[in-house]
């Protein structure tokens, strides 16, 4: 599905990731680290967002290096951004439609998608004429997951989904996240790493821009290392 | 459509706003007649220069400091085809927009494109310099000699009773109304338009939902040009054109815009018609006529205080 093969991002003559690569097929996959690991630049370089100085992204066989960011989206990557990225004066419905309107391949399913949204966050139906900016931190989350749902994704990226929200909404997105993984590939970043884990089937953990370790969501709550600097036990 | 005129009157504000308008209209008519008629055909005619800027700086967020230019470009190329091909400037409407469509596309692409993200500063020293460059540009091809077509049918006029006033001018009105619709169909209907909404509210988010925003803003400003320079022709049939007519226009409808409230067509309208209605009712007081300028500054600075004081209070 998604490959990351050999890839060096620099910031100026600042290298960020070093000859990294990952792999993402029809699972759950979690990449974790402190700040400043790199976990940002790579999603922005897999989204176009950053050009990389060597190395390849493939989706599906096809190289997505080069490509500007509205065409890898077309291309089946959907991203939930950290800051939830959403048009504040839009209504929920709107930030939906946006999500599904600019990919042909999803814009035929729109009802479809829009069910599918619904089952996973059905307090979006009740708000579906709310403006997104009026809503509350979590409630935006679930508009900014279920727009990139929308989309049809085939890699459905979620950068820190629990950032800056309270506990019990943690545990209700990483719920959520069970959920999706049947349907959709998942790459999640996070710090969370205690939750993350119960929800993923793999992680990478990636330390000063390399990847440190790379197993299954069971092994890596079991290792020392990591139970030591993420999980504080 | 008839959802959200439903859903204004719910809101008292507007209701105010409204019955406040038709009060005016009332009073007006009964008291000095050929004020409201000069009144809604002047407002017309600034709500219909303003509204391509609205739609750019409103929507996208581009400040076009060359827009009244890119008007008067649209009123010599009407002037030349019915000098040159004898073609009706009001004709001339529909090839000047697929003509400034493109120019617009060009202008773009040479200038604005590498300001799109950069300090608003950027964006007002370009503009500036785009007007300087096509107000010299026409003054070397065309001369600054003033200009003006001379048309039978714009001096049509109509009497009732004892009161004349002229009718061509009700084509402002008529060209207002169908900009506004047509760009809030292209805004409320169309996939482009609701990603220009998009782009204008959170050009990252739009980026991560699949939107080409280079496209958008290079269509938007397009469609600003086009439909600012289809406009220039009918500005000609009634006015002396210059090669720097367009600029008073240009900081007109930057005020309207700042008024009316960035990102706000409907509002554009309703400033544009109490400043058209105000100047006139000045203009026909033989004693203060010549105080009619100060009316639009005055109403600026007075909508600026209030909004900061507003804010302040807040």
């Amino acid at each position: 599905m998604l490959e990351v093969k050999n890839l060096n991002v620099f910031y100026g003559k600042l290298q960020i990731l070093w000859d990294l690569s990952i792999n993402v097929g029809d699972e759950s996959v979690g990449l974790f680290g402190p700040n400043g690991a790199g976990k940002t630049t790579l999603i922005n370089t897999i989204l176009g967002l950053v050009k990389p100085v060597s190395g390849e992204i493939v989706l599906d066989g096809e190289s997505l290096v080069k490509m500007e960011t509205d065409k890898i989206i077309k291309h089946g990557i959907a991203i939930v951004p950290q800051d939830r990225e959403l048009f504040p004066f839009m209504t929920v419905e709107e930030n939906l439609r946006t999500g599904n309107a600019y990919i042909a391949r999803a814009r035929k399913k729109y009802q479809e998608r829009l069910d599918f949204v619904f089952e996973i966050f059905p307090v979006l139906k009740e708000r579906l004429n709310q403006a997104a900016g009026s809503m509350s931190g979590g409630q935006q989350r679930m508009v900014a997951i279920g727009r990139a749902l929308m989309s049809d994704p085939k890699v459905l990226i979620l950068d820190e989904p629990s950032g800056g929200l309270q506990p019990s909404l943690v545990t209700e997105v990483f719920h959520r996240l069970k959920d999706l993984k049947k349907s959709v590939s998942v790459l999640v970043t996070e710090q969370n790493v205690r939750q993350a884990l119960k929800a993923i089937d793999r992680g990478y953990i990636l330390e000063n821009g390399k990847i440190a370790m790379a197993d299954t969501a069971d092994n890596l709550a079991g290792n020392d290392h990591i139970r030591k600097s993420y999980l504080g036990i | 459509m008839i959802n959200s005129i439903v859903n204004k009157f719910r809101q008292r504000n507007f209701v105010l706003g409204f019955v406040a308008v038709l009060v005016i209209f009332v009073l007006l008519g009964i008291y000095k007649p050929y004020v409201l008629i000069e009144g809604i055909q002047r407002s017309s005619l600034y709500a219909l220069i303003a509204l391509p800027m609205a739609l750019l700086l409103g929507v996208v967020g581009i400040i076009n400091l060359a827009h009244g230019d890119f008007m008067m470009l649209g009123a010599y190329f009407a002037y030349f085809m019915n000098v040159q091909l004898g073609m009706d400037p009001l004709v001339a409407v529909v090839p000047a927009l697929i003509v400034f469509f493109i120019f617009g596309m060009i202008s773009y692409y040479i200038t604005f494109k590498h300001v799109i993200g950069a300090p608003e500063l950027n964006q007002l020293l370009l503009g500036f310099g785009l007007s300087l460059v096509l107000g010299q540009a026409v003054n070397i091809i065309a001369t600054n000699q003033p200009r003006k077509l001379s048309l039978d049918y714009v001096s049509s006029s109509m009497k009732i009773g004892d009161f004349q006033f002229g009718t061509y001018e009700f084509i402002y009105v008529a060209a207002a109304i169908l900009v506004l619709v047509g760009l809030q169909l292209f805004l409320k209907k169309t996939r482009t338009g609701q990603a220009a909404l998009a782009v204008g509210q959170n050009p990252r988010g739009a980026k991560v939902v699949g939107i080409n925003i280079n496209w958008i803003y290079l269509i938007v400003f397009a469609i600003s040009v086009a439909i600012i320079g289809a406009i220039g022709p009918i500005f000609g049939t009634r006015n002396t054109i210059f090669p720097e007519v367009g600029l008073a226009y240009t900081l007109k409808s930057f005020a309207l815009i700042a008024v009316a409230g960035i990102g706000s067509l409907t509002g554009v309208l309703w400033v544009s018609l109490i400043l058209g209605l105000s100047e006139c009712l000045v203009l026909s007081s033989l004693e203060y006529a010549k105080w009619s300028d100060i009316i639009f500054f005055a109403l600026i600075i007075g909508v600026i205080m209030y909004r900061s004081h507003q804010r302040q209070v807040k």
